[in-house]
């Protein structure tokens, strides 16, 4: 089922903020899930109440705000630019969740450092490259 | 006995092993001596109370009988506890993870079905754990990174994913969680956090060589953001902990199965006490 392997990678959620933010630039700031179906069914098989289900999933998060339509149906409008709302989830203000859970959900790479930090890190680093040789990076 | 073991297991043997550093070069025997630890505390704690209550019993004293209640109440709300706190981290941290994914799927720029780049300036790299798991970077970061060292942070994110890391946390997050506070180690849980990156560390380095990962971790600890620098010094000071990890040559041969043995060992002991006192008991 393509729309199942759409859902899957998590490409519709990027093709709707797409659809919202060109229709967005088209002139109409707020849009019905109709609407983006009708522009993402060019060249694919997609289920109307997949498309539901994902913007209400994106409403959620904060990317699109959930408003009341002239008629029974609800209208959405994208919460930002793509770099506003990147910066803002960068910095966890999105979600509501507090930061504790949000560190514990992900497991980053390393956490913050100050400058003293920093320094000590490089120190360490170059008894790194001195025991295993400087060959081994290529850069000097 | 077992009443002893539980308290010694769950306060005191976290504190003394996290001392023992030499742990950090053999880091998966160290992550199962840490299990083992933390498993025989709750049997202990969950089995010791009955069995008093059984052996005042035999021992014919009449009134343990009417111990037997609190007794058993006593093993249910441990038992219970854990289950309780086990629910409620488990469903916190699939709820963030979930929203979070659909955050990084709606705004990242897709490399593959794993891999989103966020496009900020700042340089960081997580992942998030799971069954649709993603590795998140920033153009930030492709930008700090060359080659080698991208490859070095992929390979370690990439260990943490296939590896079920998350999981190995998240079992001692509910098992600290539920210990009574004054019986908390919080050393054990920075211990066992620092230990899964050790192993992570380990992935990356046999993919990319030690310096091609020691240079991504200064590279993104000297380019970090202020505004998201939250009171970090310990994760700074596991940095510093893991960059040394790297100079270092591997773990003496005999370490591994030292730690292996002292494992068994540790799970047995509850095992054994509890052998022994129902052998006790029907003879």
């Amino acid at each position: 089922m393509p729309t199942k392997t759409i859902n899957k990678l998590g490409e519709l959620e990027r093709a709707v903020m797409d659809q919202v933010w060109a229709l967005g630039e088209s002139g109409e700031p707020s849009v019905s899930v109709r609407q983006v179906h009708e522009g993402l069914l060019r060249g694919r098989d997609l289920a109307y109440t997949t498309v539901m289900t994902v913007m209400g999933r994106l409403a959620d998060a904060g990317l699109l705000v959930k408003e009341r339509g002239s008629g029974r149906a609800y209208l959405y409008a994208a919460a930002g630019t793509r770099e506003e709302l990147t910066a803002s989830s960068m910095l966890g203000q999105l979600q509501g969740l507090p930061s504790a859970d949000r560190r514990a959900a992900m497991l980053h790479f390393l956490g913050d450092a100050t400058a003293e930090e920093i320094a000590d890190l490089k120190a360490a680093l170059a008894e790194v490259e001195k025991r295993h040789g400087r060959s081994n990076g290529g850069r000097s | 006995m077992l009443a002893a073991l539980a308290v010694v297991l769950t306060a005191v043997a976290p504190r003394a092993m996290a001392r023992q550093e030499v742990f950090r070069r053999s880091p998966r025997a160290a992550l199962l001596g840490w299990q083992a630890v933390s498993l025989a505390a709750v049997v202990s704690a969950v089995s010791a109370a009955p069995l008093a209550v059984h052996a005042l019993a035999l021992g014919g004293a009449g009134w343990a009988a009417w111990a037997a209640v609190p007794a058993l109440a006593f093993s249910g709300l441990v038992l219970g506890r854990l289950l309780w706190s086990g629910h409620l981290v488990g469903t916190r941290l699939r709820a963030a993870r979930r929203e979070h994914r659909v955050l990084v799927d709606a705004l990242g720029e897709a490399v593959d079905d794993e891999v989103r780049v966020l496009a900020h300036p700042t340089p960081t790299a997580y992942c998030l754990p799971g069954l649709r798991r993603r590795v998140v970077l920033t153009e930030g970061t492709l930008r700090a990174l060359p080659g080698e060292e991208l490859d070095a942070v992929l390979a370690h994110e990439r260990a943490h994913l296939r590896a079920r890391h998350d999981l190995v946390l998240e079992f001692f997050t509910v098992l600290h969680q539920s210990a009574p506070s004054r019986l908390q180690a919080p050393e054990a849980l920075r211990e066992v956090r620092l230990l899964v990156e050790v192993l992570a560390d380990r992935a990356a380095r046999r993919r990319t060589g030690p310096v091609p990962l020691a240079r991504a971790l200064v590279a993104l600890a000297g380019a970090s953001h202020p505004e998201t620098a939250l009171a970090a010094t310990a994760d700074v000071s596991a940095t510093r902990t893991r960059m040394a990890l790297l100079a270092e040559d591997d773990a003496p041969g005999w370490l591994a199965p030292v730690v292996y043995a002292f494992a068994a060992g540790v799970l047995a002991a509850p095992l054994a006490l509890l052998g022994l006192a129902l052998g006790s008991m029907g003879a």
